[in-house]
């Protein structure tokens, strides 16, 4: 399947995400889940960030924590409501919320 | 026959929200959705318990009791009564280091014949990828 | 176009995904989508009318509004949740319906996309 997921949380869903399989998967990083693209806690990248996916964060949730898109992990890409939109429409057949 | 397949996992703990409850009333509420469909349309849900959410399936509830509120353990039955699908998966029940014997896996104490099953996570993937929507609770 | 069903069980207050849902169901009437947005739970307090706007709380009331002129939009909330809260029907906000849990799968058995926001 073609699965599109909205990840919202920092510290939970991840063991959802790890044992998800998809044959398209897109990891869309919302609310509390933009510190994904953007916290590097002990240095490092997010875990979840090495799920073999497409990223996406949406800049809303990214700018009112504090963060900008020129300070967000190169594997993630920017994405506005508008774009979600057509994630949603075009390219994922099913979408889950976690 | 348009049949749609809805499959709501439930994955998180009971009572403190009100997540795996509203997953369970929802699932069953596909029992009464014909009313609002065309002649041969009907949904079929299948309920995942995954993660946290297979602590959901521990017999023995006392919610009434000391809630004053439908126990998640009645939810369950009443979807077993129903015959809708149930599944556990089998790994969570094995990190938690419960067994069958421990799950509520039947409702024969009300009537019911189906059964809830333990599987391994790659059938609830399947699950997952035969549904039409997913509803993650 | 295509047909968006959202469902969300999160809190108005207390909670951003009803922010999400709402602002996520503008963007797909302004691209020609029709959403339907189902509220159960907690969510059942965005149907509740005389909302007042404080800058510390979410405030959805006018996007609500202005959706439901659109045409493209319909929200419906569950009664039983809401009856539980409190909110009769008296007290639901102009545009929005009242329905039991099987309303909501029908709107997903006739929807191109569903996203249900459980939790919270």
């Amino acid at each position: 399947m073609k699965l599109g997921v909205f990840m919202s949380d920092y510290r939970s869903g991840s063991d959802v995400i790890e044992r998800l399989q998809a044959e398209k998967l897109g990891i869309i990083l919302v609310g509390n889940g933009v510190y994904h693209a953007a916290a590097k806690e002990n240095g490092g990248a997010s875990s979840v960030l090495s799920k073999q996916a497409t990223f996406y964060v949406l800049v809303e949730d990214l700018e009112s924590r504090g963060f900008t898109a020129a300070n967000i992990d190169s594997r993630v890409k920017v994405v506005n409501y508008g774009d979600v939109v057509d994630l949603i429409f075009n390219d994922y057949e099913k979408i889950i919320w976690i | 026959m348009a049949i749609k397949k809805y499959a709501f996992v439930v994955k998180s703990l009971p009572y403190k929200i009100e997540s795996s409850r509203l997953a369970m009333t929802h699932a069953i509420s596909s029992q009464t959705v014909e009313i609002y469909l065309e002649d041969g349309e009907n949904v079929e849900p299948v309920i995942c318990f995954i993660g946290d959410g297979v602590l959901n399936c521990v017999k023995g509830h006392q919610a009434m009791k000391h809630y004053g509120v439908t126990s998640l353990e009645q939810h369950i039955k009443n979807a077993l009564l129903l015959d809708l699908k149930v599944l556990i998966c089998k790994e969570d029940v094995d990190k938690f280091g419960l067994s069958e014997a421990s799950l509520i896996m039947d409702a024969e104490d009300i009537g019911g014949e189906t059964k809830a099953q333990v599987v391994p996570y790659s059938e609830i993937q399947q699950a997952l990828d035969s549904a039409d929507h997913l509803l993650f609770n | 176009m295509s047909k968006l069903t959202i469902g969300c069980f999160s809190s108005l207050v207390g909670s951003m995904s009803l922010d999400f849902a709402v602002k996520l169901s503008k963007a797909a009437v302004e691209k020609g989508h029709s959403v339907d947005m189902w509220v159960s739970g907690n969510a059942t307090m965005l149907s509740k009318k005389g909302q007042r706007a404080f800058k510390d709380y979410s405030a959805l009331a006018k996007p609500l509004e202005e959706l439901f002129a659109t045409g493209k939009f319909q929200a419906t909330a569950c009664e039983a949740c809401a009856e539980a809260r409190g909110y009769h029907k008296d007290d639901t906000m102009a545009g929005f319906k009242r329905h039991s849990m099987d309303w909501y799968l029908a709107s997903c058995f006739s929807a191109d996309k569903v996203l249900h926001i459980g939790g919270d």
